[in-house]
């Protein structure tokens, strides 16, 4: 039943298609309610990521959403980055834990100062 | 002539493995790592030493067809030895891979491998995984194996005592064995004897104490290996660390040689005068300690100046020997101490220290979870996350509903969303879990074991619970509890050096022990024993037994007490049954035999769910 999810791998059309049958299964199960909807979280993010991709020629799949919005703020896509987080409801802090990471990280001295 | 292709990858390169010289000894001209890709050899006759898994079975078998397309090379003789014993499974691989015909099994029945004179391991790292994860009993067999075999050279052992379900399982088939071996073969069984000087196996479970793994360790040997991770009782340092010389026991080095440069491997073991002092000490104390030796050494080096006469020459420079290999284990020790030194400074290192140290004191703040969320927000590793929030969990008895929903988006938006299943691991577990009733079993126990002691003194330890300054570790607490009987109990006698095969055992711990998880037991084993008498763990039952007379007795010889942690210990658990040991006087001695070390992190990492790096090949 759990081990589904596990077979997410190589193609990202594939993925999505997997992860979607994993997502009926969860959905089945009333116990999982929890990982049902974490399930619907990845298969959006992979989405998020595959457009990414396109946009910035870079590889993002497999990143998880913070590291996500981290590298967006490193490629100085700081607009991006808020879009992203508003899409998945980020926390507050979190976020600017990232931005501030991030931020060090690419010595955008003005960028921490602005914050 | 032969080579012996021998796996190491993967942490089971024992330490008699590492002695080349025994296996020049024996003809073998060149040892190679069982790797995968083809084996560039001028050398004939082929010796394989590996672990019954897999992935080496098709290592071996990608060797062979190399071999057999290159004709110019000439017919290869292949032998191949499992450690400790062959599987079916990896026979139909090669059966598979159409090499079966072609090597001569064997099995090397190397189980129980003494890492310490006290210490033995089996080394088979995925014990806890296997166990408790995919419930997979194999390693039982081979402890109970092992145990079988310890039995057959030092006699039965008195009494066997245990706490868990599968340290019963492991019980059971032992005197499953036993019996098995009486209809097989009833000589054999008859002459072995009672043992004389193990008069007791206390077996405890991993599951039964899962706290105390996932707490830092502090002392010396502990926190090496949190930090450098000890592997098979060596530590892998930076060269530059471990001095240019050779490091102190020369022999175990070499070996490495092959590997990377810039790392080293030092051996860490009892050889090692120093280390065999500092390894079971609170780090707290461990500078001060260096230091002192450090005055030693220059004062005997000092002593040559008053070297005048040639007779004390002499004298000195016979010295001279042990004095540079002092010289240089202490220098080794420094430059560790160093870099714990640093490591245990720093702010997170004693946040999260201070943060564990109220969880398992039971000491309730909003501080902790907020703690902890700080830590996903830094992204500190996935792994450090995981341990304090378990340890949070199972000290509470579950994570409050909210939280604990909280914690699991925050973990998977964070790290990643393949960690369903390695939340869905830890929930299997019971590790990571719901709170859904208030009662807390936890804190009974601790308090009627006082597994928190408030005044510690590192310096001169008085209790078990000075390994993590203030936490006595529950699974040694148990220890303690048979062999001592009460002693930090009110109403308790503490009759020290009675012999543990008349005991009482578990008595006067019943109602602590029903909280902990897993079936409490306690089997006697006797001579006559053709059916040995298997009293079914029922703890009233074995409370009316006649006290058993211990018929045996030891003159004068301290009583060995083996120990197994089934699930593999960490080793501040090895340093504390030490510490019991020391507390009991010469009286008794322990053995602790175990399935693997593991610590708080490699526990995790076990656990955590690894997604195939998708851009590593693109």
């Amino acid at each position: 039943l759990l081990l589904m999810e596990s077979f997410q791998l190589k193609d990202n059309i594939e993925r999505v298609n997997k992860i979607k049958a994993s997502l009926r299964l969860y959905q089945d199960d009333k116990e999982h309610t929890f990982e049902a909807k974490a399930v619907e979280e990845s298969i959006k993010l992979l989405q998020t990521q595959v457009q990414l991709e396109k946009d910035y020629a870079q590889p993002f799949t497999g990143l998880s959403i913070s590291s996500t919005v981290y590298k967006l703020i490193t490629i100085n896509q700081s607009n991006r980055a808020t879009k992203v987080r508003g899409d998945f409801k980020m926390p507050d802090k979190r976020f600017w834990w990232i931005k501030l990471r991030a931020l060090v990280e690419i010595r955008d001295w003005d960028g921490v100062a602005t914050l | 002539m032969a080579i012996a292709a021998q796996e190491t990858d993967d942490a089971t390169n024992k330490p008699r493995f590492c002695l080349p010289d025994l296996f020049q000894d024996h003809g073998v001209e060149k040892i190679y790592h069982l790797q995968p890709g083809p084996l560039e050899t001028d050398c004939k006759s082929l010796i394989y030493i590996c672990r019954p898994q897999i992935n080496y079975m098709k290592y071996i078998a990608e060797h062979i067809h190399t071999h057999t397309k290159d004709s110019r090379s000439g017919p290869y003789t292949y032998s191949l030895f499992f450690v400790p014993r062959r599987t079916a499974l990896c026979e139909k691989v090669l059966e598979d891979e159409g090499v079966f015909g072609e090597i001569t099994k064997g099995e090397y029945h190397l189980d129980l491998i003494p890492l310490e004179d006290d210490l033995l391991s089996l080394e088979w790292d995925s014990t806890f995984k296997e166990l408790y994860l995919d419930q997979d009993t194999t390693s039982i067999y081979y402890a109970a194996k092992a145990l079988m075999r310890l039995q057959g050279i030092y006699g039965w052992f008195p009494r066997i005592l245990g706490k868990g379900d599968y340290s019963k399982a492991l019980c059971d088939m032992m005197l499953r064995m036993r019996r098995e071996m009486a209809v097989d073969d009833l000589d054999a069984s008859q002459t072995t004897q009672m043992s004389q000087t193990i008069d007791s196996l206390i077996i405890i479970d991993r599951s039964v104490d899962m706290v105390t793994p996932l707490c830092t360790q502090l002392t010396y040997e502990g926190l090496i290996d949190e930090i450098f991770h000890i592997k098979n009782s060596f530590v892998e340092v930076d060269a530059a660390l471990a001095g240019a010389a050779p490091a102190p026991s020369g022999s175990g080095t070499a070996s490495s040689g092959s590997s990377a440069a810039k790392k080293k491997k030092v051996p860490l073991n009892g050889g090692d005068k120093l280390f065999g002092e500092l390894r079971d000490l609170n780090f707290a104390v461990v500078g001060g300690l260096l230091n002192k030796v450090a005055k030693r050494i220059n004062a005997d080096y000092e002593e040559r100046h008053n070297a005048k006469t040639v007779p004390q020459i002499r004298q000195f420079i016979g010295k001279m020997g042990t004095l540079a290999a002092e010289h240089q284990s202490l220098r080794l020790h420094t430059s560790l101490a160093e870099q714990i030194m640093e490591y245990t400074r720093s702010d997170d290192f004693n946040r999260i220290l201070e943060v564990q140290q109220n969880v398992v004191a039971g000491i309730a703040t909003s501080k902790e979870p907020e703690y902890i969320e700080e830590m996903i927000n830094k992204q500190v590793p996935l792994v450090q996350v995981l341990r304090l929030l378990c340890l949070y969990s199972l000290v509470n008895n579950g994570v409050k509903p909210k939280q604990f929903e909280f914690f699991k988006k925050e973990i998977l938006e964070a790290y990643g969303f393949e960690h369903i299943q390695t939340l869905e691991n830890l929930r299997r577990l019971g590790l990571l879990t719901k709170q859904v009733t208030t009662k807390n079993p936890y804190s009974l126990v601790r308090r009627s074991l006082s597994l928190i002691v408030d005044e510690v003194n590192e310096h001169a330890p008085n209790d078990i619970s000075y390994v993590y300054s203030g936490y006595a570790p529950l699974s040694v607490r148990l220890v303690q509890c048979v062999v001592q009987r009460g002693k930090n109990q009110p109403g308790g006698g503490g009759v020290k050096g009675q012999g543990l095969a008349g005991g009482n055992g578990w008595k006067g711990f019943e109602d602590v022990l029903r909280m902990l998880p897993g079936r409490t037991f306690d089997e006697k084993q006797r001579v006559d024993d053709g059916q040995p008498m298997s009293t079914k763990s029922k703890l009233d039952r074995i409370m009316n037994n006649d006290v058993l007379k211990n018929e045996h007795r030891s003159n004068g010889q301290p009583r060995i007490s083996l120990v197994f942690f089934l699930g593999g210990c960490t080793f501040t658990e090895v340093s504390a049954t030490r510490f019991l040991a020391s507390q009991e006087g010469g009286q008794r001695d322990f053995v602790i035999c175990t399935t693997q070390i593991l610590n708080g992190n490699t526990l995790m990492e076990s656990l955590v769910q690894k997604v195939p790096d998708l851009h590593a090949t693109s």
